[in-house]
């Protein structure tokens, strides 16, 4: 079998603009997927009944859908619904964080129901609101116990990014496949892709680990 | 300045206080007795509102706490409260955890708070330990910054959870040592407690709960020297 470094050459720059893409998609995933997820998260909390139910419907929904039908309906249906146009990348985005939001929102409520009612109760004693105690006392003491479960939700988005090809969003996955198509050559596709996704999974992972073990250290 | 009136708390069906009623008068320094489940920590809790109430009246300054118009985090200003188990905040060094809420709650600058804090920290005797984090001290230091914590509020009453039961024994007299210099400089206190000799020594009042209500209330030497209820005897008689 021959291997043909040439052709992969000749793609080094789509799949240097791809692996550009997929790593800011990605990075969009967890940074919309947080802020919503901060929101969904604290709503689940809310004692109230039926505020709460809505947020566990939305958590529910989205855990229990399948990412690729989310992303079909959200570039076909909802992106051209809006803005009378579709858009891979947009569509891609609010897929992937919408989608994140809803594991995030988990990781945040457990986050901040691991800190000890003391802490809430201490502060409130104190005369601090309910927002001031979890702006302050709660939050910062939770975000330590968030943030590794939060960098794997990274690391996960980075290879669920590779579904975005299927709607033509040209990251990654999107140049693997348009190689393949123009030579039919399935080894050096998308063992090239294949090879990039684990460098950026495998650094993104070592860079966390360390990051969590100067977190732990302070 | 507090008064308690057919106060009731459930838990479920579980009666947890059954019509307590008590007045708690200015510089008076009030000490709870009781064996485990009588309500103790409950009724404290009802106090700043920590637990919610089922039925009755609070006042405190004339303020109904049950009433939903009263402003709870006011109230809770000038009620500071010690827990067993310290609760400072792990994320901050000492100088935060005192400074923390006087600049966020009553918007004083950064400069006073210190200032308060600092002479706060002299106070319990632990000025050198500003700037480190609460893992590094001893319980006995943590539960006196705790103290040291609550007064930078300036309240009116002071609240103490059993404040030495997680305490090493060779800590228990440092705390309680603030705390009997807190009552002579003529602070209005509540404290639940299993220790003894403080009620004895620092109580002007001494109440005896079980079974979620208050049994019998008298001075500390009467109290000790002449409890009236067959309750209080054997209690008395099993821990002293």
């Amino acid at each position: 079998m021959d291997f043909r470094f040439d052709i992969i050459a000749e793609y080094g720059s789509f799949f240097f603009k791809g692996t550009l893409l997929t790593v800011a998609l990605s990075f969009a995933g967890v940074f919309f997927g947080t802020i919503i997820g901060l929101f969904i998260g604290l709503g689940k909390m809310v004692k109230t009944k039926w505020i709460s139910f809505i947020f566990v419907c939305y958590i529910n929904i989205l855990r229990g859908t399948p990412l690729l039908v989310q992303l079909l309906i959200i570039h076909f249906g909802l992106v051209p619904f809006i803005f009378h146009e579709s858009n891979g990348i947009l569509a891609t985005i609010v897929a992937l964080s919408l989608n994140a939001s809803a594991y995030i929102a988990e990781t945040i409520r457990a986050g901040i129901q691991s800190i000890h009612k003391g802490q809430m109760e201490a502060s409130r004693s104190l005369g601090m609101t309910h927002v001031q105690a979890m702006r302050y006392v709660i939050l910062p003491q939770a975000i330590k116990r968030i943030l590794p479960p939060l960098g794997n939700e990274f690391v996960s988005l980075i290879k669920d990014s590779s579904l975005a090809s299927t709607i033509a969003a040209p990251e990654l996955m999107y140049w693997a496949q348009a190689m393949n198509a123009q030579y039919y050559r399935v080894w050096e596709s998308y063992l090239t892709s294949a090879a990039v996704y684990l460098l950026l999974t495998l650094t993104l992972s070592h860079v966390l680990g360390r990051l969590e073990r100067r977190m732990d250290a302070k | 300045m507090i008064k308690v009136r057919c106060l009731k708390k459930m838990f479920g069906t579980n009666h947890i206080l059954k019509d307590v009623n008590i007045t708690i008068n200015p510089q008076e320094v009030v000490v709870v007795i009781g064996p485990s489940g009588a309500g103790k920590s409950t009724f404290l809790r009802c106090i700043n509102h920590l637990e919610s109430i089922t039925d009755g009246h609070i006042y405190i300054e004339d303020a109904d706490i049950t009433d939903k118009r009263t402003d709870i985090n006011k109230i809770r200003e000038k009620v500071g409260m010690v827990f067993q188990d310290f609760n400072l905040f792990p994320h901050m060094t000492v100088i935060e955890n005192i400074m923390l809420a006087p600049i966020k709650v009553k918007k004083i600058n950064a400069v006073q708070a210190k200032d308060k804090a600092m002479t706060l920290l002299k106070r319990v005797g632990l000025e050198t330990k500003a700037d480190v984090y609460p893992d590094s001290l001893s319980g006995g230091q943590k539960q006196r910054i705790a103290i040291a914590r609550a007064l930078a509020m300036e309240p009116d009453v002071m609240l103490f959870d059993e404040p030495t039961s997680a305490l090493d024994p060779e800590m228990v007299g440092e705390v309680l040592d603030v705390m009997k210099r807190l009552a002579k400089d003529g602070m209005t206190m509540v404290v639940v407690t299993h220790e003894m000799g403080f009620a004895r020594e620092v109580g002007d009042r001494l109440i005896f709960m079980d079974g979620g209500s208050i049994l019998e209330e008298n001075t500390p030497e009467e109290l000790f020297d002449r409890p009236r209820q067959e309750r209080t005897k054997a209690f008395l008689s099993k821990i002293l």
